[in-house]
């Protein structure tokens, strides 16, 4: 017996132990990972690490209910106590499921891996940090410090479920991480620079090392001239890109539909209705090839795909994983994912961005008498129910009279869901995502990443002086 | 495993090597107003190399603890590690310093019948279930968990700790002003299930106080911008106490990265602040009696009467910055407490705000500056009166701490970083 078919085995006798107890739904996630990194400090590549990792989750699920184990062991009896632990959710149930016969799902590619990470020595690597080191330090002899850190990571992904899907995936991740001290006449700056993409070892080229380069050296020498604005209520400029924070933490989150089930998100009955102007669309999108947030299939073998979350200011979607889907009677949007066989998948997002509009950021900017324009920031955070988010802003400028004047820095800016999105009163037409390594947290992390138009919000509360 | 891992090591290349192996069994469930909603169950172990080869250092793990796996990843990562540069500064933690001393066992010797969580989780949730009009929803969450740990290098280190926890949180949405839907969470944990109420014979008191909190943030206003008196409470004031821990680590300040580089012996607070790292005390979070590397934990004044006494050294750190080493990062931290609470406190205030929850935010370790948003509540004549929020809290770490006026004595013992509620003077929020 091959082990293809080995492994098919198995799985429907694990599928049929979740099952014996009763439950509408049960899964096999079975992943193997190996990471990689290697870290600068001081001139020197002089450390390095590497790690790897291999389990089964299994999953049953009764209505809304979960029952979920996990198990390291490739043992059978280990595996088969893990389908037991999961199926006590369903206990005393009388509805039955029997897992159906094993297809497996065709799958676009869309993170072809060219050169893959296994076999690409540190010895290649290392030279690509030193670069990054010596483009930073002759650039600049304000420079003081540099650490750089470059990591990867190989997932192996097999999953099966009782409606009969198999699939298997590979997934690539990459990342490349600079931070820059600066000291000038006693003040010292520091600021970050990152890229991060679905890709193998070719995700390694000058040109981004050039970048990377040239981008933390500006924003940190950008520093030097900032100052925390003041505080309170103005017109706010987001720049494009990072700006994405905005979706991902104003209203992403409120529209992941376990929230929405569990009637905790501030948007819960607001499906079909206007939420923001007309001509603001939102999307989350799995689709986008070798973007942190690209997914072929997700963590319940559901394929990756594009899911239009507010179109032209409605909201004519949440996010979806396989439960909330059968409670809301409709079909998921590849949104079930997980960080790794040890958690049990919950809607996530993934590339979350607007559409563009029709403005200019020129313009945008111009029809502000006072306000701010922010262009960097490091994270965010919201509460569902009341709706209120926070988005950290690490640089940006005053706008005065139409103007970008005063650079600013170090502020948070807060502000209530609903409230924000009904005053973006200007969409430009220059969408860009960022491709840092944004990773969201929710009791489990996950990589995605956000992109904006620069966008005018009449109104947002600034933190700052008084 | 241990020894074999160390014995493969040296023999595979490597001039000196330390390993640390964990086991974890854990268990989690949830209800969902009145039903079971999930219920989980993990047993993982790990196996972690750090790896000295010829002046060079890496590290590698699994979580496949067999002869077979560990032998081609430590070939693989050998042979990666003689490719790095030289690092003269990592080395093993020196005998002297080392933890030689019994295991430290902290933990409960039974575990919890799956129908005894599921009932006293029932139990707690259907308490308030539809026995309040405003209340949409009641999540209770049951966890624990038991970690076994062993730490052994070529040099002869061997420590051994084993730990137990349970945790019990339960968290209660309400309808609020139009589509708002404020919550809020209370929460209970220890190293048995008497500690958060099973088999205690007492009430659990969680929902009903989680539901109190979330009813009493219905209605919130935003205030006018302005300097104000402000109360941060006992379980969110760790949040401000985070970035100064962070300035105080080897790897901010050797990267001339913290706001409190050359600041060792200095005032960098009002002398309300006294923050003592107290390891080892049994049975409270956090007591440990060595840490990552070995290195023996003891009781230290972090700070003391706002001078600061130490920073958070691993061997590593202090041998680049050559300085003796402390500890890597602190394990019971403890601030010392005043008098009253919350409600005392605010009697100290005309007009201010009692801080109960920040809302993302930052602040930048190499200069200190902050900005958090918040919610909480009014303070006016001495009394904690409605519901604030969507407001931001901004300024400078050395500048907030100098104005600390009071500690009061409500510190929760079931963190790690036990810190009372706190009294500032005249801080900056961002609102109207």
């Amino acid at each position: 017996m091959d082990l293809t078919t080995a492994i098919e085995m198995d799985s429907k006798k694990l599928l049929n132990l979740a099952l014996q107890q009763g439950g509408d739904y049960a899964d096999l996630y079975m992943q193997q990972t190996t990471f990689h990194s290697i870290v600068l400090r001081d001139g020197e590549v002089n450390a390095a690490s590497t790690h790897n990792e291999g389990g089964l989750g299994i999953r049953v699920v009764s209505g809304q209910n979960t029952g979920y184990a996990y198990t390291e062991s490739t043992l059978p009896r280990d595996r088969e106590e893990a389908a037991r632990t999961a199926s006590y959710i369903a206990q005393g149930l009388i509805r039955r499921t029997k897992p159906a016969p094993i297809a497996t799902l065709n799958l676009p590619d869309r993170y072809r891996i060219v050169r893959p990470w296994e076999g690409f020595s540190p010895q290649e690597k290392m030279p690509f940090l030193y670069d990054l080191n010596e483009r930073i330090f002759s650039a600049d002899k304000r420079v003081e410090k540099v650490t750089a850190q470059l990591s990867d990571a190989t997932s192996h992904i097999e999953c099966y479920n009782s409606l009969g899907i198999h699939c298997s995936d590979i997934r690539p991740m990459a990342s490349l991480s600079v931070t820059c001290v600066m000291e000038s006449g006693g003040q010292r700056e520091s600021a970050s620079a990152s890229r991060s993409f679905r890709m193998g070892g070719e995700f390694l080229h000058s040109a981004m090392i050039r970048e990377l380069a040239q981008e933390v050296l500006d924003r940190t020498s950008f520093l030097f001239g900032a100052k925390q604005p003041n505080g309170g209520e103005m017109p706010v400029v987001m720049a494009a890109g990072g700006s994405g924070i905005l979706l991902h933490e104003a209203i992403g989150h409120a529209f992941e539909a376990d929230f929405a089930r569990k009637k905790v998100s501030i948007f819960s009955d607001k499906m079909g209705q206007r939420i923001c102007n007309p001509g603001i669309t939102v999307i989350d999108d799995g689709t986008i090839p070798c973007n942190r947030g690209a997914l072929n299939v997700d963590d319940e073998g559901v394929p990756g795909q594009k899911t239009y979350m507010v179109t032209d200011g409605i909201l004519t979607s949440f996010l979806h994983d396989r439960i909330s889907a059968g409670y809301f009677h409709t079909e998921p949007t590849g949104n079930g994912r997980r960080e790794s066989f040890r958690c049990m998948p919950l809607p996530r997002m993934r590339a979350t961005y607007m559409d563009n509009g029709r403005d200019t950021e020129e313009a945008l900017i111009a029809s502000v008498k006072k306000g701010l324009y922010v262009d960097t920031f490091s994270n965010g955070q919201v509460q569902i129910g009341a709706g209120d988010f926070t988005f950290y802003v690490k640089s940006g400028y005053l706008i005065e009279n139409g103007k970008l004047t005063q650079p600013i820095k170090d502020t948070n800016i807060i502000g209530n869901g609903p409230e924000a999105l009904a005053r973006i009163t200007g969409v430009a037409n220059n969408c860009i995502i960022d491709n840092g390594t944004w990773t969201c947290g929710k009791g489990q992390t996950c990589a995605v990443s956000c992109g904006m138009p620069s966008v005018l919000v009449a109104s947002l509360t600034v933190g700052g002086r008084v | 495993m241990c020894s074999y891992a160390l014995e493969m090591s040296l023999k595979k290349g490597a001039t000196h090597a330390r390993v640390a192996a964990t086991s974890n069994n854990a268990n989690g469930m949830s209800v969902l107003n009145d039903s079971l909603e999930t219920i989980e169950k993990a047993v993982d172990s790990s196996l972690t190399l750090h790896l000295f080869v010829e002046g060079r250092y890496g590290t590698c793990s699994t979580n496949k603890v067999d002869p077979s796996g560990l032998d081609k990843l430590l070939d693989d990562a050998i042979a990666s590690v003689k490719l790095l540069a030289p690092d003269p500064f990592r080395k093993l933690v020196p005998k002297e310093l080392r933890y030689e001393g019994p295991p430290l066992y902290s933990a409960h010797s039974g575990s919890v019948d799956t129908g005894v969580k599921k009932a006293f989780l029932l139990d707690c949730a259907c308490a308030i279930w539809n026995k309040e009009p405003a209340l949409i929803s009641v999540m209770a969450d049951y966890s624990d968990h038991r970690q076994w740990l062993h730490l052994a290098d070529s040099d002869g280190l061997h420590c051994t700790s084993e730990e137990t926890w349970y945790n019990y949180s339960v968290e209660c949405t309400v309808r609020g002003k139009g589509d708002a839907r404020p919550s809020d969470w209370d929460f209970q944990g220890g190293i048995h299930p008497w500690d958060i109420g099973i088999g205690s014979g007492l009430p659990c008191t969680c929902a009903a106080t989680a539901l109190e909190r979330a009813l009493a943030k219905r209605n919130p206003r935003k205030i006018v911008s302005g300097r104000y008196r402000v109360i941060v409470e006992n379980r969110v004031a760790a949040t401000l106490l985070a970035p100064l821990i962070d300035a105080m680590s080897g790897s901010s300040l050797q990267q001339q990265n913290s706001f409190l580089l050359d600041k060792l012996g200095e005032n960098i607070a009002s002398s309300v602040l006294t923050l003592i790292d107290d390891p080892r005390r049994k049975g409270t979070p956090g007591c440990r009696f060595f840490d990552s590397e070995g290195l023996a934990t003891a009781k230290r004044a972090v700070i003391e009467a706002g001078r600061l006494n130490m920073y958070f050294l691993s061997t590593y750190y202090a041998e680049k910055m050559q300085m003796h080493p402390t500890i890597s990062s602190p394990s019971l931290l403890l601030l010392k407490e005043g008098k009253g609470n919350a409600a005392t406190l605010a009697g100290l205030i005309k007009n201010g705000i009692f801080v109960t929850g920040f809302n993302g935010g930052n602040c930048n370790t190499t200069t200190g500056d902050f900005s958090y948003g918040i919610e909480g509540f009014y303070v006016e004549h001495g009394q904690i009166t409605y519901p604030i929020n969507e407001m931001v809290m901004t300024g400078n770490m050395l500048d907030l701490w100098s104005r600390l006026l009071a500690a009061g004595d409500d510190a929760l013992k079931t963190m790690s970083w036990q810190t009372p509620s706190l009294l500032f003077d005249d801080i900056e929020f961002s609102g109207l």
